[in-house]
């Protein structure tokens, strides 16, 4: 999560609640809010993602434009990481245990990973350009402690939306502090599974 | 069943009708449970077969989808696939799409990327068709038929993950003409496979080639709940249909796949199962018709010969039936057989009595007629003669009376037995009392006829012992020949009959043969008889009188009155003639009692001293009635009965009956005089001199025309002479013509003299003339 301390002359706390179809919390939702100019958000500490137990984890991570993440495996097989999304392309052969590569993401928008080895691994880099950004936790809240006290623009994203780009999008009128969100998810891709 | 007594007349037709009806009943309803028991299990069975062949499909389809699934499988996650999909980089894509198709011999294969887009199609309505199943692909349905570009397809599809989804792969095989032929080779049975769809309206055959109307159709309709089998017109022909819906990945798209088999090919088993079973049916029937006609002949044909014997037993057959087994037919047989035996013994019993002879067991007189008429009726056409011999046996009364009727049997059974033998071969027969026939055919010779009459007379004649009387048979044989000497039957007998006559005047142990002139002397008797019966009634009969000249008193002592016949056409008869006749007709005994009444009434009229002689016939014994004729007439006259003299001969004596002494014994206690006639000729038995007292004896003129030529019959004249003297009878000779016959008379001491030599048989009125004479002669002297 991004903690943006960027003091506003009118900032008021923006919670926004997202749940799936049958009223339960969504974890892993990417949540942005555009009301007005954003500054950017600048890339801090370390991200990566880690390969283990044949996961990536986390699943779903939020970086700022040009942070650089690492892809540990720490996993006794291999891993070919790799990803064909327009945000970054690019793949990692990760053959040793431990070792890691770095990869950095300069261009905003959502990089699906994979392992073409493992194809039941997937993990999504939401690379972002707004400093008001930030994913749900398994409480399915998202909540934005001083986000402009403005009329805006409130999007969901999460990998197995049923939406278009996976996003849903809502106008905020000033007043609203309380957002809801309810949206259609798809199953999980079983991919790989014959049945499916 | 009471039509059908009506309807046969055969026993073995009703039973052969009956039972085979029963086994047709038996045989069709157990034929036609088979038959429809055979048309369900083939129906149950090509069912089984459709039912089969779709698992047969489903199990192809299945692999289909498994092969084409791991083949989209395999493409979709091709790391450098993906990569030239997520790039975009068509070219790569495509030749992929391209070089897998050709791998699995799909002829489409595409991608529909997540955004809908369509990659891999060049033909524009086939993407667009391929646009539409972005929905079902999105909502997780990777495989199913739909309709695209207008033709049904099998659709697999494989998601494109890189990692997340790209779109789809998506595979399309054509279920074509060629998909559907090679079903069919699949299956075991000729069946007929194709898809319809349903376009909204009606359902239409895509592929198959598969024909059929809208009847059809709504039989395909109201079978799609139901997975059963059912029946319909596909390609025109009735076909048992199995329709299985398929898979479909577009809503409003129903695909069916047809499995059709021709109600003809599918059921031809059965139908030559049931060909068979009819074909077996019949044959079953004809044979059970045959057996159960077999079964009823030998049940009915004992009874049908029964039948038969029957009818012909009625008409009057004698018929016996062969008797088989030991059952209640062959018992029935054997009673028929008694009775039919029992009715031919009655019948020959009858038939004996009827035509034969009891005593000699020869023919009849009927079977002699029948035989008579048979000759005539066959003897016409041949140039064969048949001779009719008619014999009796001479004297035959004489032995009957005189040894009694077991003897006259006895003879007539050794008679009947020797002409059998004699005539061996020809025709006997009895025809009553001692008459016999002998019936020959005769062929050329005629000489035959002779040498048999004179066999016949000679095996009669031959002497005989019948109770320890030796018997001299002898027999004559009157002899016609058909057809020549009578035209019919009754004829040719009558005039045998003649011939017959004809032989025993002639001399017994003699034959003749008819001739014409018998027959005209048969003519005039007959006329001769009836004449005789009416000369009574007309008075015609006249008597004469013989004088009597006595020796002694040399004066006429009596009269003999002589019966003469004043015929109105002949004149004159003699008594030769006729009194023969009027004996053996019987005449005699009226004409005799005339007589007696007429010479009485007229020698009443005489001198006291003049008798009146009358003969009397052995007949007028026989018949009886004499005595009281006698009385009357001497009542009638008031004559004298001493002037009353009856003649009679030694025959009256023949039955040797003692009535007619006792009648003699009491006429002569009246005073009627008794004079024995023609004495010397016949037996003149001397027991009859001694048994009677006779009050004359009258000698045979034949002993006194010889009794001056012949010394035997001097002799005899005065024997007969001294003998009546010696028993106190006068003697009357008669037939004396000349004096020297009267010497000799009166030397040998004759009482009286009759003959014409005084005077022949003179009317009445001469006598009546002759007494005057007398008177007047008297009266001078």
């Amino acid at each position: 999560m991004l903690a943006l301390a960027a003091a506003q002359a009118s900032a008021a706390p923006l919670t926004v609640r997202v749940v799936d179809s049958n009223g339960r919390p969504v974890n892993d939702a990417v949540v942005s809010l555009r009301s007005g100019p954003a500054s950017r958000p600048v890339p801090t500490g370390n991200y990566s993602v880690s390969q283990k137990d044949m996961q990536f984890h986390p699943f779903v991570l939020v970086v700022p434009v040009g942070a650089k993440v690492s892809f540990p495996n720490l996993d006794p097989t291999r891993h070919h990481v790799y990803s064909f999304s327009p945000a970054k392309q690019f793949e990692l052969k990760l053959f040793a245990r431990d070792q890691s590569r770095s990869v950095t993401f300069d261009k905003p928008g959502v990089v699906a990973l994979g392992c073409n080895i493992h194809d039941a691994m997937t993990a999504y880099l939401f690379v972002t350009d707004n400093q008001w950004t930030a994913k749900t936790g398994p409480n399915g809240i998202v909540r934005f402690a001083d986000a402009p006290n403005s009329a805006g623009k409130v999007s969901v994203w999460h990998p197995y939306l049923r939406a278009k780009a996976n996003v849903v999008e809502r106008q905020l009128v000033a007043s609203e502090r309380n957002a809801s969100f309810t949206v259609a998810l798809r199953s999980p891709p079983m991919a790989m599974s014959d049945g499916y | 069943m009471a039509t059908n007594t009506k309807r046969f007349r055969s026993l073995s037709a009703r039973l052969t009708v009956q039972f085979a009806l029963l086994f047709a009943v038996a045989m069709l309803g157990v034929s036609a449970a088979l038959s429809t028991f055979i048309a369900g299990s083939a129906s149950r069975q090509v069912e089984s077969q459709l039912q089969s062949s779709g698992a047969v499909y489903d199990r192809l389809w299945q692999q289909r989808v498994r092969e084409l699934q791991g083949a989209a499988q395999l493409l979709s996650r091709d790391y450098g696939f993906r990569a030239a999909v997520a790039t975009g980089d068509t070219a790569t894509m495509e030749s992929a799409l391209g070089n897998a198709a050709a791998r699995l011999r799909v002829k489409t294969a595409f991608i529909i990327s997540l955004d809908g887009s369509v990659h891999g199609l060049s033909d524009l309505r086939l993407a667009k068709g391929a646009e539409t199943l972005w929905d079902p692909l999105d909502s997780g349905r990777l495989q199913g038929v739909a309709m695209i570009g207008g033709a049904p397809r099998q659709l697999v599809a494989a998601p494109v993950m890189a990692p997340n989804l790209l779109g789809w792969v998506v595979f399309a095989a054509d279920l074509d003409e060629r998909e559907m032929r090679s079903l069919e080779r699949l299956s075991a049975i000729p069946l007929n496979a194709g898809v319809v769809v349903h376009d909204g309206a009606s359902w239409k055959a895509t592929a198959g080639a598969m024909q059929f109307d809208a009847a059809a159709g709504r039989a395909l309709e109201s079978h799609l709940k139901s997975r059963d089998a059912f029946e319909m017109r596909v390609d025109n022909e009735p076909s048992i249909t199995l329709a299985k819906p398929l898979e479909t990945l577009l809503p409003g798209n129903e695909v069916l796949l047809i499995l059709a088999y021709p109600k003809a090919e599918a059921l031809a088993g059965a139908r030559k199962l049931q060909l068979a079973l009819g074909l077996m049916t019949l044959v079953g029937l004809l044979l059970a018709a045959f057996a159960t006609w077999r079964a009823a002949g030998r049940i009915t044909e004992p009874l049908a010969r029964l039948d038969h014997a029957a009818g012909r037993l009625a008409s009057g057959e004698h018929v016996k039936v062969h008797v088989r087994g030991e059952d209640e037919l062959a018992r029935l047989a054997t009673t028929f057989n008694e009775m039919s035996d029992r009715i031919e013994e009655r019948e020959r019993r009858i038939t004996q009595l009827a035509f034969n002879d009891v005593l000699t067991g020869l023919p009849n007189r009927t079977m002699f007629q029948q035989q008579l008429e048979h000759v005539y009726r066959t003897a016409s056409a041949g140039d064969s003669l048949v001779a009719l011999h008619c014999l009796d046996l001479d004297q035959f009364k004489v032995i009957n009376d005189t040894l009694g009727h077991p003897a006259g049997d006895a003879l007539l059974i050794e008679a009947g037995r020797r002409i059998r033998d004699v005539a061996r071969g020809h025709f006997v027969a009895r025809l009553g009392g001692d008459e016999f026939v002998v019936l020959q055919t005769v062929g050329g010779d005629r000489n035959a006829i002779d040498r048999l009459a004179e066999n016949l007379i000679e095996a009669i004649s031959r002497p005989l012992n019948i109770d320890g009387n030796e018997l001299m048979p002898s027999t004559s044989v009157g002899i016609a020949i058909a057809p020549a000497d009578g035209p019919d039957g009754g004829t040719l007998l009558r005039n045998a009959d003649l011939a017959l006559y004809r032989a025993k005047e002639a001399g017994r142990g003699t034959f003749a043969f008819f001739e014409e002139s018998l027959n005209r002397r048969a003519q005039d008797r007959r006329r001769l008889e009836t004449d005789l019966r009416l000369a009574l009634e007309r008075g015609e009969f006249e008597l004469f009188y013989q004088p009597l000249f006595d020796l002694e008193s040399n004066r006429i002592g009596s009269f003999e009155a002589l019966i003469r016949w004043n015929h109105p056409e002949r004149g004159l008869v003699s008594p030769i003639e006729f009194i023969a006749v009027a004996e053996e007709t019987g005449i005699i005994v009226p004409m005799g009692a005339w007589a007696l009444q007429e010479a009485c009434r007229q020698a009443s009229q005489w001198p006291d001293d003049i008798r009146v002689a009358v003969n009397v016939s052995p007949v007028q014994f026989q018949r009886g009635g004499l005595n009281e004729t006698i009385m009357q007439a001497l009542a009638l006259s008031r004559l004298q009965p001493n002037r009353l003299e009856i003649e009679i001969t030694e025959s009256v004596f023949l039955d040797g009956s003692d009535q007619i002494l006792k009648l003699l014994h009491s006429l002569r206690s009246i005073g009627v005089r008794v004079a024995l006639d023609d004495f010397g000729t016949g037996y003149s038995s001397l027991s009859y001199l001694q048994s009677f007292p006779f009050d004359k004896i009258k000698i045979d003129r034949s002993f006194i025309e010889n009794i001056l030529t012949r010394p035997g019959a001097a002799a005899i004249v005065a024997a007969i002479t001294e003998l009546a003297n010696a028993l106190g009878m006068e003697t009357t000779a008669e037939g004396v013509e000349d004096n020297a016959q009267l010497a000799e008379l009166r030397s040998r001491g004759c009482s009286s003299v009759q003959g014409f030599l005084f005077a022949k048989p003179m009317q009445v009125r001469e006598v009546e003339k002759l007494f005057s004479e007398d008177r007047a002669a008297r009266s001078v002297a």
